[in-house]
């Protein structure tokens, strides 16, 4: 008789205890994380299928912190996806310093708290055009210092190579280019056209180059 | 009786083919990745000895994985320094570079950064802002200005100084712009505007 007493007690005190600390009787836990990289505005976040948007950064280069208003309960799951991409960016989920996986998708208590790591970065997009009249080797076609270089295949001695489209590494959105003919191919001259540019939101295919006997 | 004498055959055997194997060298790789690497001349000691060039690699980058051709043995105590480098580097450092072999060592990393020159020029008759571009490097150019400066730019890299903005009202030409840097700066790029 005695220890049917002292349960139902205890069972009354431990429930009045917790309500006592959280006002709920559950554990809750905010779906938060942060942004890394983001520049342009447009970013929304998903989970499960409530959006969230989030505005780039005050200070340049730094972290955006983000958290959905839905607190989860011990047990539920989510799973935070980019819903709408920013202007002239491609976000995802990134891999945590220090950790191995990204982690978006998860069950809300598996760790104390939740902090995912999104991370953004610029597009970038490909230079080229098309060189016509190669007869010679040694054409090198340079974007800058830093933008990579293109060199011509030689074509076969005698024969001029049919028109070809080349293709210099990515540009960033928002970054110049300037492609200047590095080395002429031997006996030749070349000239370009549209070499300089600032790279918006598409391939640059117009840089092109002609070249003509010496 | 039958599988005690299987078992140190077998033994003996595996013994047999790792030393064919390994010679008295080791068995672990000993390398990483660096960066840098555009000429020849970038040589690596471990503990002082054991001298290997690093290939240049095809691509243009400098960024290639290396491997030491001896192999060390497992507990060495290996310590990887870079005794020459090319003539257009200026500074390595070195990541994890020292240690005892458990596994294959992989993971050094060797960092060097090249020299860089000045791009510089001068500029006649500019009456409004003009934009030159090197490349990503974008410098405004403001009115009335006689020089300008581009961003210092590493040994050996190829240059190609253009005008992205001519001035408004103006038409601007460039001479000397395009070019591979040596060892000294290029000041020689000339910006003529008109009218």
């Amino acid at each position: 008789m005695k220890s049917s007493l002292i349960r139902p007690a205890l069972a009354l005190a431990l429930a009045a205890s917790l309500a006592a600390c959280g006002g709920s009787d559950k554990a809750e836990f905010t779906v938060a994380g942060s942004v890394t990289g983001l520049v342009y505005d447009g970013l929304v976040l998903r989970n499960a299928g409530v959006p969230l948007t989030v505005a780039p950064p005050t200070t340049a280069g730094a972290a955006v912190r983000f958290a959905f208003a839905d607190k989860l309960e011990y047990g539920d799951t989510y799973d935070v996806t980019v819903g709408t991409q920013p202007a002239h960016q491609t976000c995802a989920p990134g891999v945590p310093e220090g950790a191995y996986y990204s982690n978006n998708a998860d069950t809300a208590g598996r760790l104390v708290t939740i902090d995912i790591a999104i991370s953004c970065a610029i597009n970038a997009y490909a230079i080229g055009g098309t060189i016509t009249g190669l007869t010679g080797a040694g054409l090198v076609l340079a974007n800058g210092s830093t933008g990579g270089t293109y060199t011509a295949t030689a074509p076969t001695a005698g024969t001029t190579a049919a028109p070809f489209v080349y293709q210099l590494p990515t540009v960033s959105y928002n970054t110049t280019y300037g492609v200047t003919i590095s080395a002429q191919p031997a006996g030749q001259v070349c000239t370009i056209v549209n070499p300089t540019g600032t790279m918006g939101d598409a391939a640059v295919s117009n840089i092109n180059v002609t070249c003509v006997a010496r | 009786m039958k599988s005690s004498y299987l078992r140190a055959s077998a033994a003996l055997a595996c013994a047999v083919l790792l030393t064919a194997c390994g010679g008295d060298d080791g068995q672990l790789l000993l390398g990483g990745q660096i960066s840098g690497v555009t000429k020849t001349g970038m040589v690596l000691t471990n503990n002082g000895g054991s001298d290997y060039e690093v290939p240049v690699p095809s691509n243009g980058t400098g960024v290639t994985t290396f491997f030491f051709p001896g192999l060390i043995s497992s507990d060495d105590k290996y310590d990887v320094q870079v005794k020459s480098k090319p003539t257009n580097v200026d500074t390595c450092t070195l990541f994890q570079n020292s240690g005892r072999a458990g596994f294959d060592v992989t993971t050094i990393q060797i960092a060097c950064t090249f020299k860089t020159q000045a791009l510089t020029g001068t500029v006649s008759n500019l009456k409004n802002d003009l934009v030159l571009i090197n490349g990503s490097d974008r410098v405004i150019v403001p009115a009335g200005a006689t020089t300008f400066a581009m961003a210092r730019v590493a040994q050996d890299a190829p240059y190609g100084v253009s005008i992205l903005t001519n001035p408004a009202g103006q038409s601007c030409t460039i001479a000397n712009g395009v070019g591979t840097v040596g060892a000294a700066d290029v000041t020689n790029v000339t910006v003529t505007c008109a009218p």
